[in-house]
């Protein structure tokens, strides 16, 4: 069975090797470029809260040159989509093509065929949401240093989260055409299942996946502990005068909450702190994987019961 | 050697056309005694049927005595396959032209003639008709 | 002419999707060694007796037993020894030939590779050809390969020969016959064209709405029933002894198909042999037009 699984996903496989390989010849070239400036003008010294005079020049000088092409790869967080989607096909295609009653009247049980067929695919999209990982943390490594972690496009494409993505795209896929057994339909509509969630996830569920801290300070000395935190939401107030409110943004590197004339304004915060990145990582990689595991475990047991 | 053939379309059944078949031939000299008939695997492969077609049509030339059906070697035509006299062959035949004469003077034509002929081979165990 | 053992035996059998019956109540025994015609017009339930038989599909009533085994309960011993080609007979269109018999290797452990890849070279096929690019024909006969090199007892066709061209057909049932006279085999094939199955089977089973109407050996179906034409008339003299399966009148005529239950001695009617597809086509229900009239299809009879 191990041989069939794979044999029966190579044409799968060779796509998403094919994907991967598509985005490393776009990203290592433009990686090695953008590492190369950050260490060529000394970017590493301006990431304190208190940086060098040049450092506005420099880090400045880094963003034109590189900041459209960091913010346009933040779309690069639909690529587990598109990669987990597409592994439910060799599954999906049993089913519209007849071939499960193939499988069904060979000599093996049902379940060690979904057993192999499913596990083929899950490890597979292990396997490239892994490589993604590598492959994009290396490249956003400046843009980690200079925006933080939390930084949504970072957060999303550099971090454990990616497998989270990819198995549930995946399992969504796996769902539908469980049911639905039909593969192009079933492809696309999880495709935008997954768009539809992640949005969902990213604008609404993420900031409280793990509680936020709420902080008061007063003046122009930002605490420390606000460096490269997420800020869900802030307000400024003099007196009774609210100055400046706002939030959805991470104070990295040299970004600052600060009113310079008005010594006396009081800050009130809420907020996710850098160190909260890991939690808040597993908290969503848990929910999208344990979503993934619901989706498949369904998809195993609805073609085990209900077929014929 | 025999070659058999099969007509989907006579009415007739598969094994009695076989049956039909070697008794024409030993009558023709086609097949002597003591030659082989084919094989049930050899006429199934040419014919494209039911292998108990080919052991019923066997059989019952082996009950009539025109063939014998020796273990794990095959089906010989019999040393003394018993075909009508010659004799009466001819007899028959010129009384059949005979009566064939009469039939067409008395207005029948090929398929009343035919008609009559088969009423009367009918087997038996259907033509009960008083 | 068998040994009394049954290659598949049913009692009560149904299957119901929602509402509708696709088959109730199916009891039939087919003999190890015979060549069964499963045959009833589309939607007959032909498909879902055969996936019950083959343990796709359980049963919604009754049992059914392959070699005395429950075929899904004791899918472990009895898949071995099931050999099926579904309707279609579909395969992985993107493997070779020699991938797709590696599947079967891989898949079934009485596999004989040998007898697969003789089949394949005497179909004239190379192993390195890829399997969408076959004919319909070639692919009926690889997926045959395909169930024959796992050397089963009991093969199952589903409409194997639907979609293929005459010469296909015949290759295609060529091929069953030799393994049944070489090796033994249980042949059961569903159809819905009566006629070229007469050749291949010794059995018959006619399905139709979900009921089993006629199971049994094709001679003795074929030597009880007979035609009978009289002038138009009462029939309760025969229905008294025979069955009747059809009865049709015009003006001055009447005829029966019958199931004879001994001899027709009755003098008025005239009797005629009548061939198996017109007996399956009466059990079916078929009508014929013109002012007859007929009765609706019986029970299952045992020929």
């Amino acid at each position: 069975m191990t041989w069939v699984g794979w044999r029966l996903q190579r044409t799968e496989s060779l796509v998403v090797l094919g994907t991967l390989g598509l985005l490393a010849a776009f990203l290592v070239p433009t990686g090695i470029q953008m590492a190369n400036a950050y260490h060529r003008d000394g970017l590493a010294a301006c990431l304190s809260f208190n940086p060098g005079p040049t450092c506005a020049g420099a880090v400045g000088g880094f963003r034109q040159r590189f900041q459209s092409l960091i913010d346009l790869s933040n779309w690069f967080t639909l690529v587990p989509g598109l990669i987990g989607v597409l592994l439910a096909a060799p599954f999906i295609g049993e089913l519209e093509h007849g071939t499960y009653r193939l499988a069904w009247t060979q000599s093996i049980t049902r379940g060690r065929w979904l057993a192999g067929k499913l596990g083929v695919a899950v490890a597979t999209a292990t396997v490239a949401a892994g490589a993604l990982i590598l492959l994009f943390a290396w490249w956003r490594a400046p843009s980690v240093h200079l925006d933080g972690r939390l930084d949504t496009g970072n957060y999303d494409t550099t971090g454990i989260v990616v497998v989270g993505y990819t198995l549930f795209a995946l399992g969504l896929a796996l769902a539908l055409g469980a049911v639905w057994r039909r593969v192009a339909p079933s492809l696309v509509v999880a495709f935008v299942g997954y768009f539809a969630t992640r949005l969902f996830v990213d604008l609404s569920l993420r900031d409280h996946l793990i509680a936020p801290l709420t902080t008061t300070y007063r003046g122009t000395s930002q605490p420390g502990f606000l460096y490269n935190a997420h800020i869900i939401s802030m307000y400024a107030a003099l007196g009774d005068h609210e100055i400046m409110s706002g939030g959805g943004f991470v104070l990295g590197g040299q970004r600052k909450l600060a009113a310079p004339r008005l010594g006396h304004a009081v800050f009130h915060v809420v907020y996710q702190p850098e160190s909260h990145y890991w939690p808040l990582q597993l908290a969503e990689t848990g929910l999208f994987a344990g979503l993934a595991a619901i989706l498949v475990l369904f998809a195993a047991w609805w073609t085990r019961e209900r077929a014929a | 050697m025999i070659e058999f053939h099969l007509d989907g379309r006579s009415g007739v059944p598969a094994y009695l056309q076989l049956v039909q078949q070697v008794r024409q031939a030993v009558r023709l000299g086609i097949l002597r005694p003591g030659d082989q008939l084919p094989t049930v695997k050899e006429v199934v492969t040419r014919l494209t049927i039911n292998p108990n077609t080919v052991l019923h049509a066997y059989r019952q030339l082996d009950l009539e005595g025109l063939v014998e059906g020796r273990r794990g070697v095959g089906t010989f035509v019999s040393a003394h396959p018993v075909p009508p006299p010659p004799g009466d062959l001819k007899g028959l035949r010129s009384s059949l032209d005979r009566w064939v004469g009469r039939a067409r003077a008395a207005g029948l034509d090929d398929e009343g003639i035919a008609a009559l002929v088969a009423e009367a081979v009918r087997p038996a165990a259907v033509s009960r008709v008083a | 002419m068998s040994a009394g053992v049954a290659a598949v035996r049913t009692s009560g059998l149904g299957k119901r999707y929602g509402s509708r019956w696709a088959l109730r109540d199916c009891a039939l025994e087919i003999p190890a060694g015979s060549v069964t015609a499963l045959v009833g017009p589309n939607g007959a339930g032909k498909t879902t007796l055969l996936h019950m038989v083959i343990g796709l599909v359980e049963p919604t009533n009754g049992d059914v037993e392959v070699f005395g085994r429950s075929p899904r309960r004791d899918a472990r011993e009895v898949l071995p020894r099931l050999g099926f080609v579904a309707q279609d007979h579909p395969l992985h269109r993107n493997l070779t030939i020699a991938e797709m018999l590696r599947y079967g290797r891989k898949l079934n452990p009485s596999w004989n590779q040998q007898l697969a890849a003789s089949r394949i070279e005497r179909l004239g096929l190379s192993q390195k050809q890829k399997i969408g690019r076959l004919s319909g024909g070639q692919q009926a006969q690889v997926a045959l390969t395909l169930a024959l090199a796992k050397q089963p007892q009991l093969l199952v066709l589903d409409e194997p020969v639907a979609s293929l061209d005459p010469l296909a057909r015949r290759e295609f049932l060529n091929a069953v016959m030799e393994v049944v006279v070489d090796d033994g085999l249980t042949v059961v094939l569903s159809s819905h064209i009566v006629a070229e199955l007469e050749r291949v089977c010794d059995h018959l089973v006619t399905l139709a709405e979900g009921a089993t109407q006629l199971s049994g050996p094709i001679p003795e179906i074929v030597a009880r029933h007979r035609l009978l034409t009289g002038p138009r008339g009462d029939v309760a003299s025969v229905a008294r002894v025979h069955d009747v399966i059809r009865e049709s009148h015009t003006e001055r005529q009447t005829t029966l198909l019958v199931r004879a239950n001994g001899h027709v001695y009755d003098s008025c009617w005239e009797q005629h042999e009548v061939d198996l597809e017109e007996i399956v086509l009466a059990y079916l229900g078929y009508r014929p037009g013109n002012g007859a009239s007929t009765i609706p299809a019986r029970e299952a009879v045992r020929a």
